[in-house]
Formats: C-alpha cells, structure tokens, sequence
C-alpha cells in the first residue's frame, strides 16, 4: 500500500473509532466536570447500551439504529437508578469511595450481563453490514461507520446547545463552577446531577449501541473502555467537552496507526506514552485550566 | 531516626506488645488449622497485607495509584531475575527487587511531580499498561511473555509461612513508624491541604516523592513475595486486577490506617478463597435459571463481591476498621454515647 493512501486509512479509520470514544469520553467530562464524580463504571454503561441494543434488535427485528435510542433511554434510567442509590449516598466523603462504589458496580454490571447473555462475544447486526465505500483503491470505510461518525457529531451538536443554550445548561455550568454557590442561587443542585448523570449515561448508551454494529463485544467491554475514555478526558483537560473532542481524536489515530505499525498489545501503550508526554508537558492537559 | 527515648517508649507501648504477640500467635495457627490450603491463604494474606499497607502510604501522603501493579511486577520479576541470573541469595534478591521498583518509583514520581490526583493515577496507570508492552519487547532478558518459575526462598510450605509473616510484621512495623513520625505527619498536611502545607513550610515535592519511594519499594518487596507464592513470574503481575486490589483492600478494611490493609487483605483474600467451594453448592440449584451461561458460579461471585463493596462503602465509608470500636464497647457494654468519642 503507498504511504499516501496509508496515511488516509490511518486518519479516516482512527477517526472513526475515536467517534465511540469521544461519546464516551464526553459523557464521563459532563459527569467529572458537574459531580466532581470518577465514574470507573462507565464503560460498564457503553457494555450495557451495547447489549440493550444487541437485544432489542434480535428480540423485536428493529432497525440497529433505532436500537441506538432505546439504549440511550434504557441506559440513562440506569444511570438515574445508580446516582440516586449508590453514588449520591458516597458524594462528599473520601473520594476512594466513589472509585470503589464504580469498581462494585464494574462487578455488578458485567456479572449481570453474563447472567442474562452469557459471555460469549456479539455483534450487532446493522442494516448495511457488509458494505463500505471505496475512498481510493485500497482503502474503504464501512457504511456503518460513516453513519457512526454522522451520529456523533449529531449528539455533540446536541450536547453543545443544551449545555450552552437551555436553562438546564446554564445550571449544570453553574453547578460545575461552584456546586454551593448554585445551591444559594436556587439551583436545585441534587436534580442537576441526577440530570447530568442520565446524560452522560445516555451518552454511554449511545456509544454502545455504535461501539456493537462496530465491533464485537462480550461482558467485560466495558474496562479498557473506561480507561481509554479516562486517558482522552486527562489528554484533553478535565471538565472541558472540547478538550474531550480533541483528545478522542488524538487517541483514536494514534491507537489505529500503533495497531498497523507495531501491532499486537502495543496500541494501549502508545496511547498512553502520548498521555504521559503531554502530561509531563501541560500537568492539566490540552484544554485544562489551571488550579483544577 | 528514632531516638532512644522514642524507641524506649515504643518498647512500653502496649500496642505494638499485643501486636508481636498477635504475630507470634498467626505463625503457630497453622499446626492447629492444617492443610496447604490454609497455609496458602494465610501466606497470601501476608502478601497482600505489605502490598496493600504500602499502597495505604502512598494515599496518607495524598496520591492515589491505580497502576500499583506495576511495581508489584517490577519487584517480582527484579527479585527472581536477579535471584537466577547473578546467583545472590533469593532473600537478598528480594531486597533488591524493592529497590529496583523504588528506583523506578522515583523516576514516575519525577514525571509526575507536577501532576494533581487525578491525573497521577492516571500515569501510573498508564504506566503498568505500557510495562506489559515494554516487559515483552524486551523478552530476551525478562521472558515475560511464556513466563519462567522464580528460586524459591524457602521450602514453600510451613517455613516460606513463616518468613513472609515476619517480613510483613517487619513491613507494616515500619510503615507504622513512618506514619507516626514528623514524616507521617508532613504527609498527611500535605494530603489534607498541600497549599497550607506548603505554607508552614514543607517541601511538598520532595516529600512526595519520598512517598512514591518509600510506598514502591515496599510494593516491589510484596511483589518479591508474590511470585514466589505463583511459583510463576510473567507479564499477567501487571494486570488491572492487580493494580485494583490494594485500593480495595485499604479502602474496605479502613483508609489511612495501619489495620485496615491487614483487614481488608483478609477479607479479600478469604472471599476470593473460599467462595469457590461455596458455589460449587449453589450451582446445581441456580444453573437452570440462567440458560445464558455454561457455568453460573463465576458471575455470580462477581456480582456478589460488587454487592459487597457497594454495601460496604455506603454503610461503613470508613472501612471495616471502623466496626472495631463498636464491638468493643458492646463487650465492655459502656453507654452509646462514649464511643462515638472512641473514633
């Protein structure tokens, strides 16, 4: 294959993949940034979209992208049943409970999954499966991940307005800045984080049910996902959505372009040298602000 | 470090009496509870004890490590390849395999000097991922990937019991002390306010990176031990599990104590050990519920031990640790009130 038609697999491939870590990464920035909350099991989220989706596609004979929305909305109604009963009943001690309350539901979410599907590896079975458009002689891109890569920016777009345009917004902005000044405000500040955490669960759900037409996946997804999406949120500064964009997109390429050139386990450990290096640099990321 | 006035003191302490002779009483349990398979937990309780007490250091000092496991490895696979390539004694080899994952523990400090909690246990998680990688492309010396079986220190059995409940005595004896000194103390201002620290005149790099230190080598010590309790070194040390496990431990046994790690070892160590034989129960009971799976007992002792530590971090935040004054006063049946005091 010539370095240039390479070069344009790397980008669009890795793209592509970065597009199911950005929704994740994004969605784990909203919680960080408005909770001041580690979520650990949100990967465990995106695995739980996946199989919603997996299920309601093979159970009911519905379009995957449909499949798409009944994950968001399953997967933010966990969200919400999780925030209210295990982390908000941790939120404001050490902060290494919140971590083992995720690590808890990392074991509870995945041994559930086993439970009802077993742990053999599924795939979501998309309308276009097989098809792909040719970009030059060599390289193509499947139909499904242009319609992943069109979802995505769709769903950022989303994100954008409602947290810079709607009143939710502005409190869940307001929250993130200062949690007790926006309760002496009049934000109902435990209503916020319930919402901000179906959103970013919601966000989860709908990664998932892309990440399964995509790839194939089995109960215990969810881990390396989380920590990807945990390296592109640092990568990019914590609390900052475009940080969050940028930094999915870095790990993605590089991530795609160490799986051709190295191989083997060595996609991870490139991702993280980047993370290190940039952090050795800029100790708050690409987008950070200071003092965090 | 110690003077003669502390250490005299030290000797009159009624705690670290009652604590030698609670040493003294675990290293004669196993001739009454025989079986290796006791012996086997008891070892590894002992393991996990230094590997989660030096973890517990390292957050006294207010860093948080989510890659512990990497130095777990390196102590390991330091400690058996010095033991079998240069040919010392196994014992001083596993003295050097603290210092080799000491060593590698001041270079990440160094890079991370500047760098908040969060993003920290971020690099050194990043850290045991990247030393997967790096341990397999250097094959030749590490043979990590078919992995290779370290020299025994001991006759494994009774005697390596023995000699990893003194080493851990000795460790958490030591970590005890460190807590306790005008070091312990500069890190916990420093956990508790790094600016304030900073203020009343603590050098918060430095003493950060004595932390890291002091908390890798006695992560490289366990890691020493463990592969010897495996009878097995390869790159699998490095697993998230593994870099999991200590935080678990300290958190549910009790944060920033010295008993909490040694509680929260046991109790993971006893759920991982003896739940098996429990579920080899249940399965023939459960299986017909859940068609899915071909084997239902590993999941739900997953679920069960998620459940565990979702209960226990909601109704006791300050670990297990903290149930122990409230069972004392319920012997010494004293009024409510005072021991609420007693935290």
């Amino acid at each position: 294959m010539d370095p240039a038609s390479q070069l344009i697999e790397i980008i669009l491939w890795g793209v592509a993949t970065a597009g199911v870590y950005i929704l994740l990464a994004v969605g784990l920035n909203l919680i960080f940034g408005v909770m001041k909350l580690v979520n650990f099991a949100h990967g465990e989220l995106l695995m739980l979209g996946a199989y919603v989706s997996f299920a309601v596609t093979a159970a009911l004979g519905v379009n995957a992208y449909l499949g798409v929305l009944f994950s968001m909305g399953v997967v933010a109604f966990v969200g919400v049943v999780v925030e209210r009963f295990c982390f908000r009943r941790v939120m404001g001690t050490e902060k290494l409970n919140e971590i083992i309350i995720s690590l808890g539901l990392i074991y509870v979410f995945s041994s559930t999954a086993v439970l009802l599907w077993g742990d053999k590896p599924k795939k979501i079975v998309s309308p276009f499966e097989n098809r792909a458009f040719p970009i030059t002689e060599s390289v193509f891109i499947s139909y499904d991940r242009v319609i992943a890569m069109i979802i995505v920016a769709a769903l950022l777009v989303g994100l954008f307005l409602l947290v810079k345009k709607t009143r939710i917004g502005l409190a869940m902005r307001a929250t993130s800045q200062s949690s007790t000044t926006s309760m002496l405000m009049g934000v109902n500040t435990s209503k916020v984080y319930m919402f901000s955490f179906a959103v970013g669960a919601a966000l989860a759900g709908a990664a998932g049910a892309l990440f399964g037409m995509i790839f194939s996946f089995d109960p215990y997804v969810g881990g390396a996902l989380t920590i990807k999406a945990f390296a592109i949120i640092i990568l990019g500064g914590l609390g900052s959505l475009r940080g969050a964009v940028i930094g999915g997109l870095i790990y993605g390429i590089a991530e795609y372009s160490a799986s051709i050139f190295l191989g083997g386990i060595w996609p991870d450990a490139v991702a993280f040298i980047i993370l290190i290096i940039v952090l050795v640099i800029r100790p708050t990321g690409i987008f950070g602000q200071k003092g965090e | 470090m110690l003077s003669k006035q502390d250490l005299s003191a030290l000797i009159r302490d009624k705690k670290v009496l009652l604590s030698l002779i609670v040493v003294v009483l675990l290293a004669f349990i196993p001739a009454f509870v025989g079986g290796p398979f006791a012996l086997r937990i008891l070892t590894l309780i002992a393991v996990f004890t230094i590997y989660a007490s030096s973890w517990n250091l390292l957050a006294h000092s207010g860093q948080g490590s989510l890659g512990h496991a990497l130095f777990l490895g390196i102590g390991g696979f330091a400690s058996s390849l010095i033991a079998i390539n240069l040919g010392v004694p196994p014992l001083l080899g596993l003295l050097l395999g603290g210092l080799f994952a000491a060593g590698f523990g001041l270079l990440i400090g160094l890079a991370c000097v500047r760098l908040k909690a969060w993003f920290l246990a971020m690099v050194t998680f990043g850290a045991s991922v990247i030393a997967v990688a790096a341990f397999s492309a250097l094959d030749d010396i590490t043979h990590a990937t078919l992995g290779f079986p370290p020299i025994p220190m001991t006759p494994s059995g009774y005697s390596f019991y023995v000699l990893t409940l003194v080493i851990a005595s000795l460790c958490v004896f030591s970590i005890y002390l460190i807590m306790n000194s005008k070091l312990g103390l500069a890190f916990k201002a420093i956990r508790e306010n790094d600016l304030e620290a900073r203020m009343i005149g603590i050098h918060v790099t430095k003493y950060k990176l004595i932390a890291f230190v002091i908390s890798t080598f006695f992560a490289g010590i366990a890691g020493g031990l463990y592969v010897q309790t495996q009878s097995y070194v390869d790159s699998s040390i490095f697993a998230v599990e593994n870099s999991f496990k200590p935080l678990m431990m300290a958190v549910i046994g009790g944060l920033f104590t010295i008993g909490g790690p040694i509680i929260g070892s046991a109790v993971i160590v006893a759920i991982d050990s003896f739940v098996p034989s429990v579920d080899k129960f249940l399965q023939p009971i459960l299986q017909p519920l859940f068609p899915a799976v071909s084997a239902v007992s590993p999941p739900l002792r997953m679920l069960g031990l998620g459940l565990f530590l979702i209960i226990v971090v909601i109704f006791l935040p300050k670990g297990l640790i903290s149930l122990w004054p409230k069972v004392a006063a319920f012997f010494r049946e004293e009024p409510k009130g005072k021991t609420d005091e007693a935290k």
